[in-house]
Parts: C-alpha cells; sequence; structure tokens
C-alpha cells in the first residue's frame, strides 16, 4: 500500500512545467561503490532555482546561483548543507562525506560528494532530507550501485531514510 | 562495383553458412504459437478505423464536421471586492449529423469552489516536520471561496432554462432537439471570486502587490464556455481537474469589459473602441507602432504607468474586443501596466507583436518581450502557415499560460532590476513557448484534455526550433560566451535521464495528460524530442518539414486527433513510421544500441581437406559443389598466423576462377580488392527499434559514417550483424557518435570498447587543474 501511495503522490504533483502552475519539486542523487578505488561516489543534481531559494531563506539573503560572484562563500552554504542533510551510515558506522565541488548545467546544480576507504559494503544506510525544509512536497530520488545491484528509490519527509543490505 | 560487391558477398556467405551448420542443433522443445509481436507491425489496432469524418490519409473526411459557438458577452470587473460578473449569450450550430437533445457547458471555475473534488484525488500525508505555511493553508484556513455562481440560464426570451451542474460541467436542456444546421441562443449570468494565482495557484486569476494596493489580473476560464461535441468522443466528459488543460469549440466574439477607468486591457480580438479608450497620445503610438518592424513603441510609457499606479480612480471605462474564429477568450487589466508594439513581416501579411507588463518585469520586459514575440510568428508561420490572427501579446505574470492572441509569462528581475541568465533565458523560452501556442492547440485545436502531448509536445517541438531561430535574429538576447539559445527540451541527449529512468514512474506518451507521471518530460519533453529525432535523424528536414506543414494546414481551425497527425506525416513524406510511433508514443521502451562483438576473417586457400569436408556435409561430391571461398575467423583453432599473408584472390584460386568464368576483362579491371573483411554483430538491449547510426575509423585516420535504416531490425529485435569487405583496415567503430538516438547507455557503443570516465572522476580531474 505504501508504494501505491508513493505512486500516487507522483502522478499528482504538477511538474515543472510552462503551463502548469505548480512546480515538481524533485533533487536526483546517484550513488556508486568503486570497489578497486574504495570509494563511494555520489553526485546530487538538484534545480538551481529551489537551493538558491534555499541558500537565501537558510544563510544569506543576498546569495544568486550560477553568476560566478561569491563562488567559495555558495560553497561553503552547500556544502555545510548536504553534510547536515546526507548522512550515511555503511556497515553500521557513520561516514565522513567529502564535499568535492559543485557545477552548473543548464537549470541544475550538481553537487560531488565522496566517502573514501570503503572496503566493502555489507550495509548501507542514507538518510536525505535535501530541501525538506524548504518544500512540503519536496522528493528525492536516490539512484544506489552498489555491489554491481542497481537500486532506485524516492525519500519524502515522511519518509526519509532507507537501509540497503547486501549479505 | 556494387555489383562485384554483392556477388563477392554472396560467395562468402555460402561459406560461412558452411561453417556454421557444422553441428546438428539439438531438436528444441517446440514452443507454443504467438500473435504478432514485431515491431513494424501496423498500427491497426491502435488506431480508429478511418471513416468519412477523418480519412485514412490523416485528412479531414469528406463528412468532418465542427460545432460552433458564438458569445456576446459583458463583463465587469469589481477591483474591490475583486470579484467578476458577466452576462452571456452562446449561439450554438449544430453541424453535426446528430439530434442533440441537451448542451454540455463547462465551468471551469469549479475546480476552485469549495465542493471542488480536485482536493480529494489529491493524497497527501504529514511528515514529521511541515512547514507553518503550508500547514496554515491546508488545516487552518477555510478553502478560498471561488466556483461560478450561476444566476440566470434562460433562452432568448428570458424564460429560465432546466440545467444541471455536475461539477465542472452543466448541462442544458433544449427546448425542443436540436436537428442538424439548427442554431440554438441562450443566457448565462453569472460572477465569480477571483482567485490569486500567486497564492493558491491557477492559470488564471490576480498578483497583489502591496505598493499601493495594486493588481495584475490575468484573466481566463472566466466564463461558461460550450463543451465540444465531436465524431471522436460525442459531448467531452472529461471533468475539469486542474492539471489537464481544455478542449473548446471554434467561433466569434463580442466581448465588452468594464474596468476602472485608469486599467490598461488588452486581450484576445480587435479593439473595436480604441477611439474611447486611448487618449490621443496612444492613438499616435499606435500608428507608429503599426509601421515599426525593428523597435517596439511604447504605447503607455513606464513613467505614465508609475504615476498611474498611484493613485485609484472610482469612475469605470468599457474595452470592446471583437474576434473571429478562436476558441477561447482571456484578457488581462491592470493600471500598473507598461504597453508596446511593434510591427511583424510575415511572408503575406504584418500582424503586431504586443506586451504587457509592469515596472517590476523591467529592463527585462522592455528589452526583449516584444522581439521575443515577433521572433516566435515568424519562425511557427515558416513552420506551418501565417500567423492568422492580427497580434499576438505577452504579459508579464508569474506563471507561463496561453490563450487565443494572449498569453501569461514569468520572469522578473530581482527589485534593482538585475537579472541571471537563467531568468532571462527562462522568460525568453516562456514566451516562445506560450506565443507558439497560439498554433498549437488554439488554431491547430487538439483536445487537450485528452491528449496533452499534442499542444504541449508538438509545441514544445517547434519552440525548440524557434529558440534556435531567435537566437539567430537576435544575437544580442544571448549572453556572453553562448553561440546559440540554450535549450533544455528537444536535443536527444537531454531526454535520456528520463528515458532511462524508473519504468514504474514512466507512462507512454500516448496517456491521458491527467495520468501521466513525470508530466513535463512525458507531455513536453519526450514527444519534442521524439519529433525532433524524427526530423533531423529518420526523416530528414525537407521531408519532416513538408508533412508537419501538410498537419498544419489540413487541421487548420480544426479539431485533429492522434492518427490524424501520425497518419499525415506518413501519407505525406512517403515513410512508413508505425514502428516509430508505437515505440516512442505507445510504449516507454527506450534505446540501447551496441556493439556486441568484431570479428576478423581472411581467405583462406581451398585445400583439398576443406573441400572434401565440405562435400561431406552437404552430402554432395567434391565435383557437384558450387565454387567456394573459405574464410578462416581470427583466433579461431584453424586461425595460423601465416593467414594473415597474400590477398584474397590469391588465397582462393576458385575465385579467381570464377571471375575469369563470369566477368570480361573490361570489366574485371572494374573489380576492387578488398582486404579486410569482418563481421560485426550489433547488439539492442533496449526496446526502441531505431536507425543504426555506425562510424568506422580506419587505419589511415579516415571516418565512413552509414545509417542502418531502423528496418534493419525486423526480422531479429536483438541483435544483426553485417559483413564488411573493406581495402582498408578498420581500426574502430562507434555507434550513435553525435548521440542523436538517446541511447541511455553509450558504454556499450565503442570497439574497441573506450573506458569511460564517469562524470565523477571527470569533473574531480577538472577541479585538480
Amino acid at each position: 500500500m505504501k508504494a501505491f501511495k508513493f505512486v500516487l503522490l507522483i502522478l499528482l504533483l504538477p511538474l515543472l512545467a510552462y503551463t502548469t502552475a505548480h512546480k515538481f519539486y524533485v533533487t536526483v542523487t546517484q550513488i556508486e561503490f568503486i570497489i578497486e578505488k574504495q570509494t563511494v561516489q555520489i553526485i546530487s543534481r538538484i534545480f538551481i532555482d529551489d537551493f538558491e531559494a534555499l541558500i537565501r531563506q537558510r544563510y544569506d539573503e543576498n546569495i544568486t546561483l550560477d553568476t560566478s560572484k561569491e563562488e567559495i562563500l555558495i560553497d561553503i552554504y552547500i556544502e555545510r548543507y548536504l553534510k547536515e542533510k546526507i548522512k550515511i551510515k555503511i556497515n553500521d558506522s557513520i561516514k565522513n562525506i567529502v564535499f568535492i565541488g559543485k557545477e552548473y548545467e543548464d537549470d541544475i546544480v550538481y553537487c560531488y560528494l565522496e566517502i573514501e576507504n570503503i572496503q566493502s559494503i555489507n550495509s548501507f544506510e542514507i538518510t536525505s532530507q535535501i530541501l525538506f525544509d524548504l518544500f512540503d512536497e519536496q522528493q528525492n530520488i536516490i539512484k544506489t550501485n552498489i555491489n554491481s545491484k542497481t537500486k532506485s528509490f524516492i525519500l519524502i519527509p515522511q519518509n526519509y531514510k532507507r537501509v540497503l543490505n547486501f549479505n | 562495383m556494387n555489383k562485384f560487391k554483392y556477388y563477392f558477398l554472396s560467395a562468402l556467405f555460402v561459406s560461412f553458412g558452411v561453417f556454421a551448420q557444422e553441428q546438428e542443433p539439438e531438436q528444441p522443445e517446440r514452443k507454443p504459437g504467438h500473435i504478432n509481436q514485431n515491431k513494424f507491425k501496423q498500427l491497426y489496432d491502435e488506431f480508429s478505423t478511418p471513416n468519412m469524418f477523418r480519412a485514412g490519409s490523416g485528412a479531414p473526411g469528406p463528412a468532418y464536421y465542427q460545432q460552433q459557438a458564438d458569445y456576446k458577452m459583458d463583463i465587469v470587473l469589481d477591483d474591490d471586492k475583486e470579484r467578476l460578473s458577466g452576462y452571456e449569450t452562446i449561439t450554438y450550430t449544430n453541424n453535426s449529423p446528430d439530434e442533440l437533445k441537451y448542451l454540455w457547458v463547462q465551468l471551469d471555475q469549479n475546480m476552485r469552489a469549495r465542493d471542488s473534488k480536485t482536493p480529494l484525488i489529491n493524497t497527501s500525508g504529514f511528515s514529521g516536520v511541515q512547514r507553518a505555511s503550508t500547514f496554515t493553508s491546508s488545516y487552518l484556513k477555510d478553502r478560498f471561496d471561488g466556483g461560478f455562481i450561476i444566476e440566470e440560464v434562460s433562452d432568448i426570451n428570458g424564460r429560465a432554462l432546466p440545467h444541471m451542474i455536475n461539477r465542472t460541467m452543466m448541462r442544458v436542456e433544449l427546448p425542443a432537439p436540436m436537428q442538424t444546421g439548427e442554431k440554438f441562443s441562450f443566457n448565462i449570468k453569472w460572477w465569480y471570486n477571483i482567485n490569486d494565482h500567486v497564492k493558491d495557484g491557477g492559470r488564471s486569476g490576480y498578483e497583489y502587490f502591496e505598493e499601493n494596493d495594486n493588481r495584475i489580473y490575468v484573466i481566463a476560464q472566466f466564463f461558461p464556455r460550450m463543451a465540444v461535441y465531436s465524431d471522436v468522443e460525442g459531448w467531452q466528459n472529461s471533468q475539469f481537474w486542474g492539471r489537464d488543460e481544455f478542449a473548446l469549440t471554434f467561433g466569434d466574439y463580442e466581448v465588452n469589459i468594464t474596468v476602472p477607468a485608469d486599467h490598461i486591457l488588452d486581450g484576445t480580438g480587435r479593439l473595436t473602441n480604441r477611439k474611447e479608450v486611448f487618449s490621443k497620445d496612444m492613438m499616435k503610438r499606435y500608428a507608429k507602432a503599426k509601421k515599426s518592424f525593428d523597435e517596439p513603441v511604447l504605447i503607455v510609457t513606464q513613467e505614465e504607468a508609475e504615476a498611474t499606479e498611484k493613485k485609484k480612480s472610482s469612475d469605470t471605462k468599457t474595452w470592446k474586443l471583437h474576434a473571429e474564429n478562436v476558441r477561447d477568450f482571456g484578457f488581462a487589466t491592470s493600471r500598473k501596466f507598461i504597453w508596446d508594439m511593434m510591427a511583424v513581416k510575415l511572408e503575406n501579411k504584418n500582424v503586431m507583436a504586443v506586451s504587457l507588463y509592469s515596472k517590476e518585469g523591467n529592463p527585462l520586459w522592455e528589452d526583449w518581450s516584444t522581439k521575443t514575440v515577433a521572433s516566435t510568428l515568424i519562425s511557427y508561420s515558416r513552420m506551418t502557415f501565417d500567423y492568422p490572427y492580427h497580434k499576438a501579446i505577452s504579459v508579464h505574470a508569474p506563471m507561463g499560460m496561453e490563450y487565443p492572441m494572449i498569453c501569461f509569462n514569468f520572469g522578473r528581475p530581482d527589485k534593482e532590476g538585475n537579472y541571471s541568465d537563467r531568468t532571462k533565458y527562462g522568460m525568453m523560452g516562456v514566451i516562445i513557448h506560450e506565443v507558439g501556442h497560439n498554433f498549437f492547440p488554439m488554431i491547430i485545436n487538439s483536445d487537450e484534455r485528452q491528449w496533452t502531448w499534442m499542444d504541449e509536445g508538438l509545441n514544445t517541438f517547434v519552440q525548440y526550433i524557434a529558440q534556435g531561430d531567435f537566437g539567430k535574429l537576435y544575437p544580442a538576447a544571448l549572453s556572453e560566451g553562448h553561440d546559440i539559445f540554450p535549450s533544455r527540451r528537444g536535443p536527444a541527449k537531454n531526454i535520456v535521464p528520463y528515458m532511462g529512468g524508473n519504468q514504474d514512474f514512466i507512462a507512454p506518451i500516448m496517456t491521458k495528460g491527467l495520468n501521466t507521471y513525470q508530466f513535463g518530460n512525458n507531455a513536453y519533453g519526450k514527444p519534442a524530442t521524439a519529433l525532433n529525432i524524427l526530423r533531423e535523424t529518420i526523416m530528414g528536414p525537407e521531408l519532416f518539414d513538408y508533412a508537419f506543414k501538410e498537419y498544419a494546414r489540413r487541421w487548420k481551425f480544426k479539431h485533429p486527433t492522434p492518427e490524424d497527425f501520425f497518419r499525415t506525416m506518413e501519407d505525406a513524406s512517403a515513410m512508413d513510421l508505425d514502428w516509430f510511433w508505437r515505440g516512442w508514443f505507445y510504449t516507454t521502451d527506450y534505446v540501447d544500441i551496441g556493439l556486441k562483438e568484431v570479428k576478423r576473417y581472411y581467405v583462406v586457400p581451398a585445400t583439398k581437406e576443406r573441400i572434401e569436408a565440405t562435400a561431406k556435409r552437404f552430402n554432395r561430391t567434391v565435383e557437384e559443389l558450387p565454387p567456394l571461398v573459405y574464410m578462416v575467423e581470427e583466433g579461431s583453432e584453424e586461425f595460423t598466423e601465416d593467414m594473415r599473408t597474400g590477398s584474397p584472390l590469391e588465397n582462393a584460386p576458385t575465385l579467381k576462377e570464377y571471375l575469369m568464368d563470369n566477368f570480361t576483362s573490361e570489366e574485371r579491371k572494374e573489380i576492387k580488392e578488398p582486404k579486410y573483411f569482418y563481421s560485426v554483430t550489433f547488439e539492442k538491449p533496449g526496446g526502441l527499434v531505431m536507425p543504426l547510426i555506425v562510424e568506422y575509423t580506419y587505419a589511415d585516420g579516415t571516418k565512413e559514417k552509414i545509417t542502418y535504416p531502423a528496418q534493419i531490425w525486423r526480422l531479429n529485435d536483438n541483435e544483426v550483424s553485417k559483413a564488411i569487405a573493406s581495402d582498408k583496415e578498420i581500426v574502430g567503430i562507434i555507434i550513435d557518435p553525435d548521440l542523436e538516438t538517446a541511447d541511455i547507455d553509450t558504454s556499450n557503443n565503442s570497439w574497441p570498447k573506450e573506458e569511460q570516465k564517469s562524470l565523477f572522476d571527470a569533473f574531480k580531474n577538472k577541479i585538480k587543474d
């Protein structure tokens, strides 16, 4: 029944589109475990508009993204925010997430994060609350590729955590 | 030369066959039969049967008809109460062959009524944390009190007509059934509270400005409108839930709109009392604007608008508009409006590009709105037909919504007048999109409520072309470092994340708009991309544009269905595209084509053992065998290094003999001698069939691109092979080198396999530098 609810929620929330009044609030986070490099690579795609609104409300009214201005300050805010809102536990221990950087493409900001020195993954727990403090309708799509298994799921304010077991 | 190649290859294949059949396959278990599941199966099951109303060619049939609804309306805006009221007389003409017992009228405002069922079909849930504002509007406050109050439904003699309201539709009983060709006139008196579209949402309403207590009204779906009666649906019976748009009947409109005397108003139709509502200065400026083709002329300046918005007139003024052959009516009114206009030259006529905006839109709007409108009209006219109306208006309002001759568009600089590239391109993009809607669906009048993609998809496709044109016509509109207008929707690669995404949240394009996931990608992005691929990769612009234009011409001021579009595109191009429509529009399949393997072959001498082994296998004597060429695969058991040497003719004396026996010496001189033989196997993990676009790179550095038509997949949907005989060594093969097919996985697209650098590593490397 829960899965069904998800589907309906997505179905009924109008998407970002020119002739719709409401935007569709969604981020996509891709997580990949590269076993040869013993690293977990994370790319979060977030709409620039949404992220800008967040940074303005949360940190600094005067910030405008994607103008090549104050990018160092913006990096600090983004890092602080993402580290607060994305939590990852691997094999039951909280991991330190390193913010590598961000870049803009069209209307999306790509944020690059990494967890280093991971030899193996037996269990993987992710919490993503990105933008939940700004939009109630926010949905965060997570796509994982761990131990050659791909999974895709959606985290929403009512259900913001997921545990994957690989045993 | 080709002839030779053919013989040569057929000779090769004989020998291939010989080796392939070496072992008798095990008798497989007998599979059950099946219906035709071929990807190239005709769409007879999906399409409706052609009839007298709609022909198999995709054109309107000999008995095609459409109804007509003409309106006379007196509208009054009460700015203090934020209320709109009207008295309208609808004259309905029954052109159908059917007898009509009742009429259905659309009451779209009822979607905002307190008893609306729209909130009931939207699921919801609580989370640990919720924003106070959403919490308040959802659970503490009463819903906005919207919806039509219908005060009167009467015939032209004022006698009440029985009627029944079913949510957003009203059935009006006719005194006597309407026969073919008959007209019936009736009156409706109504009013409703206007919504704040910024706070409450909606495709019309007002935006409130605290400074000077002012509003910009952008008004639409504001009057009871005739539902469509057609050969396809009978009476339209799909209610308005809010997201799905409209199906509307063409007709003529005479509309008198009374607003505060200090308002500036424009809307659908020709202003028939210009002298009554324009000042002398405005008349002069208007005359000038009609001759200005390069720069917009201000009819109301910012200075004038700023002065007006500081006071409030208690008088009223009535603006009279007359429109012919439109499917709807919209208008915008405010005392905040700045107004500019510019003439636009189309192929056979001149029209006006118009903008209405408040000071909050400047400097962006005075610089670019009207020019964007002008460029859009030129592009769309080229792709379809000359814009048939006399003007197109772009109004500054934080939404994107279209009505005949008028649309409401977002894009606002900050308080200091600064704006980012995103705001600028967003504003230009939305204007191009919404002005483009004049063609789809305002004139090529598809049923938006059933098929969102027919207006949004087709329009987004032409928008992509128009955005390219706009960047060329007005290079100054582009930011530094850009030489083309950045388009989000249209390029094949941009649809990859959607089409390669989770199948649980993807619906086929041919799904009713209300019921699709990821509305923007489903109804806008994917169909636009599909048409772009069809134009650039499959049909070529010349064939495509002719057929597309023919569709537009055939269905101008008519009501097309999806089949009418699909059929016309085939009818006018001599291309059977059923496979394309089936895959892209009727399924959620995606493109994934890859290289499975490349094998190299060498021509080897016809030794006694080889000949005898072959004869034995075919149960023939050695003498009975036709001339055969023997080949060995590189790396196979039989392969030895010395096979690399020698030319095919030297190694295959039978081939030499065959040539001597069958060709004159003249012909033999023409014969080319390929030295390299490959068998290339392509695989198709994706469900969509697409042309196989292959770029071969040779040892001398030259490249050759060969496109095998999609039909190459007709007998095997999983993998196909090509035998290649070349006089140059192949060193690399890439499938879809220019990313024009929306292939969702390009990691299998090259030989030798290219180590793909991940996005992550690429970024990491970039920031190291």
